[in-house]
């Protein structure tokens, strides 16, 4: 099968699994407890001004003709109203998510090649850095985001003065503009993901070194780096691919917590506002988008790993 | 005053006046003041300080923060527009009429309280140059504020015809009440009724304002940056700019104070404020009375055995309010009464503080056949301290010898299901600062949800009677009367009020002077 046909055959599903999800996600909605009047009109407000405030925001509307509604806006690019302050759903999307697509970008890049460096090293090496890495990994993977960025925070911030203790960005700029305040966010979201992407290397790379293949290969004489690099990394990736490009997708959505500690503008916080004011239309808006960016990564993911395993299949 | 207005039709004069603004803003500042003995203390050189850009950090609302402040709900999107717009007037205990007026000259009330007519303050500009006139005021109302589904501009559309309101000439609005009523002052300059250009429908940045500050700069959720309007009525401000950020987590806002990076920082929660306290750089600035937050529980008179009122009554003397004040908030509160709107002029300041009495809490109990009661507290996080309030309340319950027990809503859910939030026995709420009587109209009167099952025809009547009535002192009477069985049978326990806990860096002055605290202004603000 070509990659094409693969890639081709990938879109399809995704796009038909995204429809899936923006219903489900609509009836997720549906279900929760309440709706948008009281954080619109206000908890006082009397029966007659609730009635009112419902027929004005088409809640009085059954929820298959909301969805159909909003399914048809969608296929056009136009996601609706936010309920509270009225906003186009595509006005915030279109300057949230940037910020959070840059967050999980700068993550990974940082964390990616760590983890083949750490993942090599320790998958190999063995012995006493193995298990002192090791353990760091795990320690590092079971502690909770939170308290990362307050150790961090602590240490860096408040005691050697190094970072700014939040990512306060100019008005009407990007967080570019002021690159130091991404440091503490990215380091704190790095953290896990390396220690996770670590340990999944590490054991892979110390199957695919026990292998025949890679006796071989020594016997011949290929050794360090270029033993590394050609012939145990491709064969030891496919797993941490997978699983970096799982974590990456989430973070774009999920980095609530960094969110709030630092103040960064990423689109998370927005998901969470929304679904606290039963805001559906952001609610709707924001989680399929992130359902779509999520899909995405996993495609890209699927695709890097598959290149990996051409790779091998063409290389023996 | 003549003076002024020369120079205002001097600089109104294209470029000369351009350059004038460019380089002489101390100069406009020193010289543009109408009341410079009430609005500013400043001579030259004494403080404050002219200058300097503020910058301040609140909640925010998060991207769908809005510029059109009638439909923006978070406090910033109020802050940013107070910055921004002109004002009818604020709530000022030391005005002659109870209220600080901003547009306007004054507000007078026809002898059979049918209609209020505000009248318009001369020479108020737009920073388009255009004089602010009565159809402005009346568009903001009528238009505007009318159409809002805001509670506070809806407290207004419940006391006036807003869409009957009329302008008669260019100087005065005449806006018929619903009903008679003595207190709408009160409830027109509350500090929210901002003024914006007839015709306005959609809010951007460099629509014309006549606020202290003119924007320059707005990022939903992330923030706003102003400068000095220098034309601005009244006074005109000593910064010359300002920077309203939002960050949302109050660990964050108090972090960034400490680092420099913002000067004030708006609403701490009572745990952060507390860590702020040593340090010397900074310092905390509670709202003062009336800008409080009542704090309170709420008992559903329909369901067992709440329908009885010596259990009301018991539940009312347990709540042990002074430990509430020092461990939850750590003594920066003020002890309840059982009734909102303390600090308002038609709160019941007469009646006797509750005391805690565990014993006769029993007693009651015993008496009502209640005693050894279960009943669970539903609460959620809406405002800081509600949850840790009602934690101490059941421990409170407890010692008199009821079965409570709390059940935590996640943040956002506890008023999202409406009907479901008021068919519970006993609920958490906070009450905003607004005025007793009114409120009580709008809120609890004739049976309404929000009222638990308190339906008592009597207070309501008196009620409307010492809001109908012209003579102060027999308003007073009537309002403390009504007050009074809600004190006693009602089913209301507010044993805290909060204030906002702000903190400044030191050397901020003057946002105090601007009134209306819970929301703060800074046209009189200066740094060190």
């Amino acid at each position: 099968m070509s990659l094409i046909v693969f890639v081709g055959r990938r879109l399809v599903g995704a796009a038909v699994l995204l429809v899936v999800l923006s219903a489900v996600i609509f009836a997720a909605t549906a279900v929760l407890p309440g709706d948008a009047v009281s954080a619109v009109a206000g908890v006082d407000a009397s029966e007659a001004q609730r009635a009112e405030v419902r027929a004005e925001l088409g809640l009085d509307r059954p929820a298959a003709a909301r969805y159909a509604a909003w399914a048809a806006g969608a296929v056009r690019g136009d996601l609706g109203h936010g309920f509270v302050g009225d906003r186009p759903v595509t006005d915030v999307l279109a300057t949230r998510l940037p910020n959070s697509l840059l967050l999980a970008g700068l993550t990974l890049a940082v964390t990616a090649p760590l983890a083949a460096l750490l993942g090599l090293w320790t998958g190999l090496r063995g012995g006493g850095a193995d298990r002192f890495v090791s353990t760091a990994a795990q320690i590092l993977a079971a502690v909770p985001e939170f308290v990362v960025a307050a150790l961090l925070v602590a240490v860096l911030a408040v005691w050697l003065e190094l970072l700014p203790r939040v990512s306060v960005i100019p008005l009407g700029g990007t967080p570019l503009d002021v690159p130091h305040a991404l440091i503490l966010p990215v380091l704190t979201l790095g953290a896990v993901g390396l220690a996770v992407a670590t340990r999944l290397l590490r054991v892979s790379v110390a199957d695919a070194a026990a292998t025949p293949y890679c006796e071989a290969a020594r016997l011949n004489g290929v050794r360090g780096v270029r033993l590394a690099v050609r012939h145990i990394l491709p064969n030891a990736a496919g797993p941490a691919v997978h699983a970096l490009a799982l974590t990456t997708g989430a973070l774009v959505g999920s980095a609530v917590v960094v969110e709030n500690v630092f103040d960064y503008p990423g689109i998370g916080r927005e998901l969470q506002l929304a679904v606290a004011a039963r805001d559906i239309p952001m609610v709707q808006g924001i989680a399929t988008v992130l359902a779509g960016v999520m899909l995405a990564v996993l495609l890209t993911g699927d695709i890097c790993a598959r290149l990996l395993g051409a790779r091998e299949g063409h290389g023996r | 005053m003549s003076r002024q207005i020369d120079r205002r039709a001097f600089l109104r004069r294209g470029a000369a006046g351009a350059a004038a603004l460019a380089v002489g803003p101390g100069l406009l500042a020193a010289c543009s003041t109408e009341e410079p003995a009430s609005d500013r203390k400043s001579g030259p050189g004494s403080s404050p300080r002219s200058g300097g850009t503020l910058r301040a950090a609140f909640v925010g609302g998060g991207a769908s923060e809005t510029l059109d402040f009638f439909n923006g709900p978070s406090a910033l999107d109020l802050v940013r527009a107070r910055a921004w717009h002109g004002t009818l007037g604020n709530l000022d205990p030391s005005g002659p009429d109870g209220v600080r007026y901003g547009v306007l000259k004054g507000i007078d009330i026809a002898d059979d309280l049918s209609a209020y007519t505000l009248h318009v303050r001369p020479g108020v500009r737009f920073t388009d140059g255009s004089e602010l006139t009565a159809a402005d005021v009346l568009h903001s109302l009528s238009s505007l504020a009318a159409t809002s589904k805001l509670p506070v501009y809806r407290l207004a559309a419940a006391n006036f015809d807003l869409a009957h309101a009329r302008a008669e000439g260019d100087l005065k609005v005449v806006l018929p009440t619903l009903r008679p009523i003595a207190d709408g002052r009160m409830i027109l300059c509350q500090g929210n009724f901002l003024v914006v250009k007839d015709g306005t429908k959609r809010f951007r940045k460099g629509m014309p304002s006549c606020g202290p500050f003119r924007l320059t700069e707005f990022t939903a959720g992330q923030g706003a940056a102003f400068e000095r309007y220098d034309d601005h009525y009244g006074h005109v401000p000593h910064l010359d700019g300002l920077e309203l950020r939002a960050i949302a987590d109050s660990t964050a806002r108090a972090g960034a104070l400490t680092g420099g990076e913002i000067d004030f920082a708006h609403d701490l929660s009572p745990v952060t404020a507390r860590t702020l306290g040593d340090n010397g750089n900074v310092e905390l600035v509670p709202t003062k009375s009336p800008y409080l937050v009542g704090l309170s529980f709420q008992m559903n008179m329909k369901a067992k055995p709440f329908d009885d009122p010596r259990v009301r009554e018991a539940f009312k003397l347990a709540v042990d309010r002074r430990a509430m004040v020092d461990t939850v908030f750590y003594g920066n509160a003020e002890v309840g009464n059982d009734l909102p709107s303390l600090g308002f002029p038609d709160y019941a300041e007469g009646l006797p503080q509750r005391a805690h009495d565990p014993e006769r809490a029993r007693a009651l109990l015993k008496e009502a056949g209640a005693e050894g009661m279960k009943v669970t507290l539903t609460t959620g996080p809406e405002t800081p301290g509600m949850v840790e309030m009602a934690t101490l309340f059941v421990e409170d319950l407890k010692k008199a010898g009821v079965r409570a027990s709390v059940r935590e809503l996640p943040a956002g859910q506890l008023y999202a299901d409406f009907p479901a939030y008021t068919a519970l026995p006993l609920v958490g709420s906070y009450q905003m600062p607004v005025p007793a009587l009114s409120t009580y109209q709008m809120s609890t009167a004739g049976g309404s949800p929000s009222a638990f099952g308190w339906k008592e025809s009597a207070t309501d009547t008196l009620v409307a009677k010492a809001r109908a009535e012209s003579d102060r002192a027999e308003a007073r009477k009537l309002g403390t009367r009504a007050q009074r069985t809600r004190w006693e049978d009602g089913n209301q326990v507010l044993p805290v009020f909060k204030p906002n806990l702000n903190a400044q860096s030191k050397g901020v002055r003057g946002i105090r002077d601007d009134l209306f605290e819970q929301f703060p202004g800074f046209s009189q603000a200066s740094l060190a």
